[in-house]
C-alpha cells in the first residue's frame, strides 16, 4: 500500500469532516456551546456586581450556556446603547434603567412571556416598573429591581433638638429651619442632575401638579400647583438650605450627609450603607423615614431597573434562560437582592416585604406595601418626548431660575414654552 | 539575466523587476504613498463627516427609520432656549479662553526662553496639564471647586481674599463659566507656550542685537522684533486652539454637566444630551454641525493671514 503523506492525510480528513458537518447540519461540540453577553451598570452596591459574577458562573455550570458580564458606569450607558443599536451589534442582554425600554422600544425583544412567568410566581410588578418597561401594551424589558427615595436624616440631631420626624413637605420646612440654625441644613439638590427631579417630582405630585398630562401631549406645568411648589422651594432654599445645592451632582447629598454637614436629605438608602460599611462616625446617627406627603397625597419616586434583549441578538433563547435563572429562581433572586444591602429591592408585589429589610433595623422605613411609585414625567407615558423633558432638566432649571431671582410666573412660563416646544417637535 | 540567475526561477524576477520599474515612475510611486493616508482619511474623517451631514438633514432617531427633512433640525434648534444659550456660551467660552491662553502662553514662552536653572525639567513640567487625561485632571479640579471641600475657597478664606463661605463656583452662572474657562486655560496653556517657544527660538539673535544697537529697549524689541516674527506661529496656534476650544467636552461634562441653568453648556455637551441621551441623533448631529460654516470661515481667514505673513 502506498504510504500516506501528512499533507494528504490532513487534506482528506478535514474534507471528510467538513462534508460530515455539512451533511448532518450539526456543528461540532465546540461550535454548539452557546454563549451570551450581558451589559449592565456599575452597581452603586458593588457587592451586587460580585454576586452577579458568581451567579453567572453557576448559570454556566448548570445550563452549559457561557455568559460574559460587562459593566459600565451609568453616565456612559446611553452612548453605549445608542452605538450598539446603530451598529446592530454588541451585547445580547442589557440592563436598562427607568424609561430606556420606551426609548429603544423598536429594538427590544417582546419579553411578555417572561414577565407573565414571574408574575405567576411573585405577583404583579410595581407601578413604576409597569410605567417604564411595559411599552404600548408589550413588555419590552423584564423588571428586575428598584431603588427608591426616602427621607434620610440625622436621628441623633433630631433627638438632640427635640425635632419631630417630618411626615409632609411642610413639616420638613418646619424642622429644616431648626436644622439650618444648628448648622446642619437640609440638602435637596437644585441643579442639572436626576436627584433634583427625584425630589421635585414628588413635591409637585403631592400638590396635585404635573408636567404633561396622561395623554402625553397636553403640557400642564403652568398651574397653581407648580407655583405652590416653587414657593415651597423658595422658602426651603432661603430658610433651610445653603446655596451650594445649586451646584450639586447626584452624589453630593450623600456626601454632605455622611460628612456630617446635612441634617436631612431625600435619597435612597445608599448614603447610610456607605457610612455603615466604611465605618463613618455619622453612620450611627443616620436613620430613614418614608418619603413625604402633601395636600394631594404621598407620591414617591424610584429608579426601576430592567433587563432587555436586543432584537439583533442571535441568542434570544439562551438570553431568556439567563433572565429565568437570575429572576425566576426564587433562591437566586433572593441571593442577588440580599447582596445589594437593601439598595436593590424586588419589584414584584409578593416580595416587597423582603428578608433583606430585616438585616438592619435602619431599613425599617423601606417597607413598600401600599406605596405608589411613579417614574419621572408621571402621569405622562414615558415617550421619547417626555424623556427629553427630563434630559433637558426643565423642572430643575425652572426651580433654579425662580429661586435665583426670576419671578415665579416667568419661570413657569419659560418651562411651559420649552415643554410645548419639545412635545410639538 | 543577472537577477534571474540569483533568484533561480524564471517567473519571480520578471514580476519583481516589474514592481521595481513601476516604483521608479513618479505617477505610480506618488499614489502608492498617498493611498494609505487617503484611505485612512476617507474612513476615519470623510465617512463620519458625511454621516453627520446626513443625520443633521434627517429626523434620525436611534434605531428607527428616518427620512430627509432638509434644514428643519437647524430651524427647530434655534427655537430652543437651551440651544441659544449654548450658542452664546460657546463664543464666550472660546473667546475668553483663547485670549487668556494667548496672553499667558506668550508670557510663559518668553520666560521659558530665558536661561533658567533646570530649564529642561521646567519645560517638561509645563507640559503636564497637556499630557494628563482631561477627564482625570478635570475631576481634580471638580474637587477643588466642590462646594463642600473647595481648596480654592479654603485657601482664599485663609489668605483673607474671600469672605466665608467663598464663591459658589459651580452653582452660579458667572462663577461656573469662570471655572470652566480657568480649567480650559490651565489645560491649553502648554500648547500655546511650547509652540510659541519654538517660534521664539527660531528668531535670529542678530535681529535683537541690531535693534539693541539702535537703542531699542526690551519693550520695543518685543513689539518690533518678537511679535511681528511670532505672528504666523501665533495665528496657527490660535486657529487650532479655537477649533479645540469650541469643541471641548470633557471639562464642562465633568465640572458642571452644562449647568447651572445651561449656562456652561457647549455644543459637544448639548449634542450628547440631545443626540445620545434623548435618542435624537438628527438634532444631535445638527448641533455639532451648527458652527461648521463659521469655523470654515475662521480657518480660511486665518490661513490666508498666515500665508500673507510667510510669503
Amino acid at each position: 500500500m502506498e504510504p500516506i503523506s501528512r499533507r494528504r492525510f490532513l487534506a482528506t480528513t478535514s474534507t471528510a469532516g467538513l462534508a460530515g458537518i455539512l451533511a448532518s447540519g450539526v456543528p461540532p461540540a465546540r461550535g454548539q456551546q452557546r454563549e451570551i453577553s450581558y451589559l449592565c451598570w456599575n452597581n452603586f452596591a458593588p457587592a451586587s456586581d460580585k454576586k452577579l459574577a458568581e451567579i453567572g458562573q453557576r448559570f454556566t455550570r448548570d445550563t452549559g450556556i457561557k455568559i460574559k458580564i460587562d459593566h459600565i458606569a451609568h453616565p456612559q450607558q446611553a452612548a453605549k446603547y445608542a452605538s450598539e443599536v446603530q451598529s446592530q451589534a454588541g451585547h445580547d442582554l442589557i440592563e436598562m434603567r427607568m424609561h430606556f425600554p420606551w426609548l429603544y422600544e423598536t429594538q427590544l425583544v417582546d419579553v411578555s412571556d417572561l414577565v407573565a412567568e414571574l408574575e405567576k410566581k411573585y405577583g404583579k410588578p410595581i407601578s413604576s416598573a409597569v410605567e417604564t418597561a411595559h411599552v404600548k401594551g408589550v413588555w419590552r424589558a423584564v423588571p428586575q429591581y428598584h431603588t427608591f427615595f426616602i427621607g434620610c436624616y440625622r436621628e441623633d440631631l433630631f433627638k438632640k433638638a427635640g425635632l419631630k420626624v417630618p411626615d409632609t413637605w411642610e413639616d420638613l420646612y418646619t424642622v429644616g429651619k431648626e436644622l439650618k440654625k444648628m448648622g446642619h441644613p437640609v440638602g435637596i439638590p437644585i441643579s442639572q442632575n436626576y436627584d433634583t427631579i427625584s425630589t421635585a417630582g414628588p413635591v409637585l405630585w403631592s400638590l396635585g401638579g404635573m408636567e404633561v398630562d396622561k395623554d402625553g401631549r397636553t403640557v400642564r406645568i403652568n398651574s397653581p400647583a407648580t407655583e405652590q411648589m416653587i414657593e415651597w422651594y423658595k422658602k426651603m432654599y432661603r430658610d433651610c438650605m445653603e446655596p451650594e445645592v445649586l451646584s450639586w451632582t447626584d452624589a453630593s447629598n450623600n456626601t454632605t450627609l455622611n460628612a456630617g454637614k446635612s441634617g436631612w436629605i431625600h435619597n435612597p438608602v445608599s448614603a447610610y450603607i456607605v457610612a455603615r460599611n466604611t465605618k463613618l462616625v455619622t453612620a450611627d446617627g443616620i436613620n430613614h423615614h418614608r418619603s413625604l406627603a402633601g395636600p394631594q397625597g404621598r407620591h414617591e419616586t424610584d429608579v426601576p431597573r430592567h433587563i432587555g434583549i436586543w432584537k439583533f441578538s442571535k441568542n434570544a433563547a439562551p438570553a431568556k434562560e439567563w433572565i429565568r435563572y437570575l429572576l425566576g429562581k426564587r433562591e437566586v433572586y433572593d441571593e442577588y437582592v440580599m447582596s445589594g444591602d437593601a439598595f436593590n429591592l424586588p419589584v414584584y408585589t409578593s416580595l416587597l416585604d423582603h428578608p433583606v429589610l430585616k438585616t438592619d433595623p435602619k431599613f425599617a422605613a423601606l417597607k413598600q406595601e401600599g406605596v405608589q411609585f411613579h417614574a419621572y414625567g408621571w402621569p405622562a407615558p414615558g415617550s421619547d418626548k417626555v424623556q427629553r423633558i427630563t434630559n433637558e432638566y426643565l423642572l430643575p432649571n425652572m426651580i433654579a431660575k425662580a429661586i435665583t431671582g426670576t419671578p415665579t410666573k416667568e419661570a413657569v412660563a419659560w418651562a411651559e414654552k420649552e415643554m410645548k416646544r419639545i412635545i410639538s417637535g | 539575466m543577472a537577477i534571474s540567475g540569483v533568484r533561480g526561477g524564471p517567473a519571480a524576477p520578471r514580476s519583481g523587476l516589474r514592481v521595481r520599474e513601476l516604483l521608479d515612475h513618479e505617477r505610480f510611486l506618488g499614489p502608492a504613498f498617498v493611498t494609505p493616508a487617503l484611505l485612512l482619511i476617507t474612513l476615519l474623517v470623510a465617512y463620519p463627516f458625511c454621516m453627520a451631514i446626513y443625520f443633521a438633514l434627517s429626523n434620525s432617531f436611534i434605531g428607527r427609520p428616518s427620512h430627509f427633512i432638509g434644514l428643519q433640525n437647524f430651524v427647530t434648534l434655534w427655537e430652543s432656549d437651551s440651544f441659544r444659550q449654548t450658542f452664546q456660551n460657546a463664543f464666550v467660552f472660546t473667546g475668553a479662553a483663547v485670549a487668556i491662553k494667548l496672553v499667558l502662553g506668550t508670557t510663559l514662552a518668553l520666560l521659558l526662553n530665558q536661561q533658567l536653572w533646570f530649564n529642561r525639567l521646567i519645560r517638561g513640567a509645563v507640559l503636564l496639564p497637556w499630557v494628563i487625561p482631561t477627564a482625570l485632571s478635570t475631576l481634580g479640579w471638580w474637587w477643588m471647586f466642590n462646594s463642600l471641600y473647595s481648596v480654592v475657597n479654603w485657601s482664599g478664606i485663609a489668605l483673607g481674599l474671600m469672605d466665608p463661605p467663598g464663591p459658589n463656583w459651580l452653582g452660579q452662572k458667572y462663577y461656573a463659566m469662570t471655572a470652566v474657562i480657568a480649567v480650559n486655560t490651565w489645560r491649553g496653556l502648554p500648547f500655546f507656550a511650547i509652540t510659541i517657544l519654538a517660534g521664539l527660538v527660531s528668531i535670529p539673535r542678530e535681529l535683537y542685537e541690531a535693534a539693541e544697537a539702535d537703542g531699542a529697549g526690551p519693550v520695543a524689541r518685543f513689539w518690533h522684533v518678537t511679535l511681528p516674527l511670532l505672528k504666523p506661529v501665533m495665528a496657527i496656534v490660535v486657529l487650532f486652539s479655537t477649533i479645540f476650544t469650541f469643541s471641548d467636552f470633557n471639562i464642562v461634562f465633568v465640572l458642571t454637566n452644562g449647568g447651572p441653568i445651561n449656562s456652561t453648556h457647549l455644543f459637544a455637551t448639548l449634542t450628547r444630551q440631545i443626540g445620545l441621551e434623548s435618542g435624537q441623533i438628527g438634532q444631535g448631529a445638527a448641533i455639532s454641525l451648527y458652527l461648521f460654516p463659521v469655523l470654515v470661515f475662521v480657518v480660511w481667514v486665518q490661513l490666508k493671514f498666515v500665508r500673507r505673513q510667510v510669503y
